[in-house]
Order: C-alpha cells, then sequence, then structure tokens
C-alpha cells in the first residue's frame, strides 16, 4: 500500500500544482475590474488622476529580480509601460507573472525629476535602448509616475 | 486525603521538550528561508534565472507580423513552450513571454535573441512564500502561534538546568551575551 502511494506521490504533487497555477494571484485588497482606465489614458493627463484610486490592466512586461516590488505593465499603446511599485515586503511578485495579464487598483504617484535625475533616467533608457544620448538635449527636469496599489491581481 | 503537588520543574522540562519538538519544522522552515532572503541582493531566492544568447541571420524583422516574428523565434529555441504573450519594448526590441515563464528578447539592431529560463527553486520557493506570509491568511495565526512557543522555549529554557551549569550562575554569561550582541548592533 505504502509504496503504491508513494509512486502516486509527484502525480499528486502535479496536479495540485496545476489546479493551483489557473487561479489568479492575488495580492492585497480585491481589484476593481470594472472600472479599469487604460494605461494610454492615465498617461495623457496622468496630474488628473492623483486624486483618487484606479484601477489598470495590460501585461506584465518586466518583475523586479531580486525582491519582486514592482512590475511593468504594458500600455494598451506601444512602447508605453506603467511601473507598479510596492514598499519591499508588501508584495512579492513572482519572476514567472512575466506575460501574464494583470490588474492594479491603487493610487498614481509623481516623482518630480531634478534635472540631473531626469538626465540620469533618460541616459538609462538610450542605453536600454541602444540609442545614442546626448545629456545637453535635456535642459529641464521631467515628471516621473508609477502606481503604488493596494489590491494586485495576476491572471493566467 | 492530600492534594498532589505540582512539580513545576518537571513540568517545565516535559513542555520544554515537546514544544521544541513540535517546532523543529517550523525553526528549519524559517531558518533556511532566512539565510535565503537575508541575501536578495546577491540572488534571487525563489528563482533561478539562466541566460543564453543566440546570434540570428540578419533579417528585415519589421516586415514581419508580430505572429510570424515570435512563431520564428520560438522555433530558435528546442522545446520551447507555447507563446503567452508578446511586447515591443521600443522599436529595437521584440519580446515574446512563454507559457513555461521563459522569454525570448529580440534586439532587433544586433540581431541577437536572449533566452531567459526562469524556474523556481524547488522547496525554497515555498518555503519563502510560508516565511513571507504570502500564503493563507491562517498562516498568520499560526506563525503567530509559533513565535508565542519560541518566547516560550527561550524563558523556559532558563528553568531547565539546576546547579551550576544552571544559567543563574557562571553560564548566564552566554545569555547576556545573546542579548548584548543584538543591542550592539542597534547602538553601533
Amino acid at each position: 500500500m505504502l509504496p503504491r502511494m508513494i509512486k502516486a506521490l509527484p502525480l499528486a504533487v502535479l496536479l495540485t500544482g496545476l489546479s493551483v497555477q489557473a487561479e489568479p494571484l492575488n495580492f492585497g485588497s480585491p481589484v476593481d475590474a470594472t472600472k479599469v482606465t487604460p494605461i494610454s489614458t492615465l498617461m495623457a493627463t496622468p496630474d488628473n488622476y492623483l486624486q483618487a484610486p484606479v484601477t489598470i490592466e495590460g501585461t506584465v512586461v518586466a518583475v523586479c529580480q531580486k525582491r519582486g516590488c514592482w512590475m511593468s505593465i504594458a500600455s494598451d499603446k506601444r512602447f508605453q509601460n506603467l511601473k507598479i511599485k510596492v514598499k519591499d515586503g508588501d508584495m512579492v511578485f513572482p519572476m514567472s507573472a512575466k506575460g501574464s495579464k494583470a490588474i492594479a487598483t491603487g493610487m498614481l504617484q509623481k516623482h518630480e525629476l531634478d534635472l540631473e535625475a531626469t538626465r540620469k533616467m533618460m541616459a538609462y533608457q538610450a542605453k536600454e535602448q541602444g540609442e545614442s544620448f546626448d545629456p545637453a538635449t535635456i535642459t529641464e527636469g521631467m515628471n516621473y509616475y508609477q502606481l503604488v496599489p493596494v489590491g494586485v491581481s495576476i491572471l493566467d | 486525603m492530600t492534594k498532589a503537588r505540582v512539580n513545576w520543574f518537571r513540568l517545565n522540562r516535559s513542555l520544554h521538550r515537546d514544544i521544541g519538538y513540535f517546532c523543529i519544522g517550523m525553526t528549519l522552515i524559517f531558518a533556511i528561508s532566512g539565510i535565503a532572503v537575508n541575501h536578495n541582493d546577491d540572488w534571487n531566492p525563489d528563482y533561478s534565472v539562466e541566460l543564453s544568447q543566440l546570434q540570428l541571420a540578419p533579417r528585415d524583422w519589421l516586415a514581419l507580423s508580430d505572429r510570424e516574428l515570435s512563431q520564428i523565434l520560438v522555433e530558435q529555441v528546442p522545446d520551447a513552450a507555447g507563446v503567452k504573450a508578446t511586447h515591443w519594448s521600443h522599436p529595437g526590441e521584440f519580446k515574446v513571454f512563454l507559457q513555461d515563464a521563459s522569454n525570448l528578447t529580440l534586439d532587433l539592431t544586433r540581431h541577437s535573441l536572449e533566452v531567459e529560463k526562469i524556474s523556481k527553486r524547488p522547496l525554497l520557493n515555498e518555503f519563502n512564500r510560508l516565511h513571507l506570509n504570502e500564503t493563507h491568511k491562517a498562516w498568520v495565526i499560526f506563525s503567530d502561534l509559533y513565535a508565542g512557543m519560541l518566547i516560550f522555549l527561550a524563558i523556559s529554557a532558563l528553568f531547565m538546568v539546576k546547579g551550576r551549569h544552571s544559567p543563574w550562575r557562571k553560564r548566564g554569561l552566554l545569555v547576556l551575551a545573546g542579548i548584548a550582541l543584538p543591542a550592539g548592533f542597534i547602538l553601533w
């Protein structure tokens, strides 16, 4: 009897794993999937969305490799992403979430970058995209936006 | 009839022993995961990430549809899983996310393909999920109880041994050292 049970164990573990994976992975409070604002709409006039919680959805295209403390969500507009960022340990996003659809509810946060920080960020982005970058072309600071979620749901 | 007196010394030893046995599994999980999570800056304690590069024959990638593009890229990787999603990071970079959590990144200017294979670290991933309270809410209650049991083990240890090896004599220095060390880190 016991050897049979031992033989069946890997199958049971596999089946359990499959059933668990099919369910959405939820973090924090429930998300409000009925009130989704397209990321492109949000980013067109971000200052209009700073006062009340917003819900976004999109494909997860990057995840923090070390602490799972942020994810980049692809916008409905090409080449546009929005980062969702939590305090370390509040939510730990799995690396396997890449390519999955995610819904997040939270507050949009604005960071006013000074000239030096803006140049650093633009230089980093240019390097990522394999483009040349001349810091002198940046003459003023810019605003950077990210979502601080209270609830995230990763769907498979 | 005389009432049987409770032998507190024996009771304390018995409780310390049995609660200690009960805590072995939890202590190992928290300790192993603690070491793993402590070194977050040096490695990912939950996933192992394997990167490899493939050089592809130059071609006009932009002339292809996203579907054709992902098909060609998937064919470059033996045993590749199905496509979960695709994404244009910028005009020079196209990503394909696969069902088995692997990712392919095409650099259109260098014609190179980066293959990122992500796999869960067996056991460690589960231990970390428990340690960081990422499972059920009931786990929070259970780990609070475990913390209570650890407090009991620490305090009951002070009354386990009588005589010259008791912590109330010379060996009390070890107890003081255990308090002084973390206190030193706070003050330092």
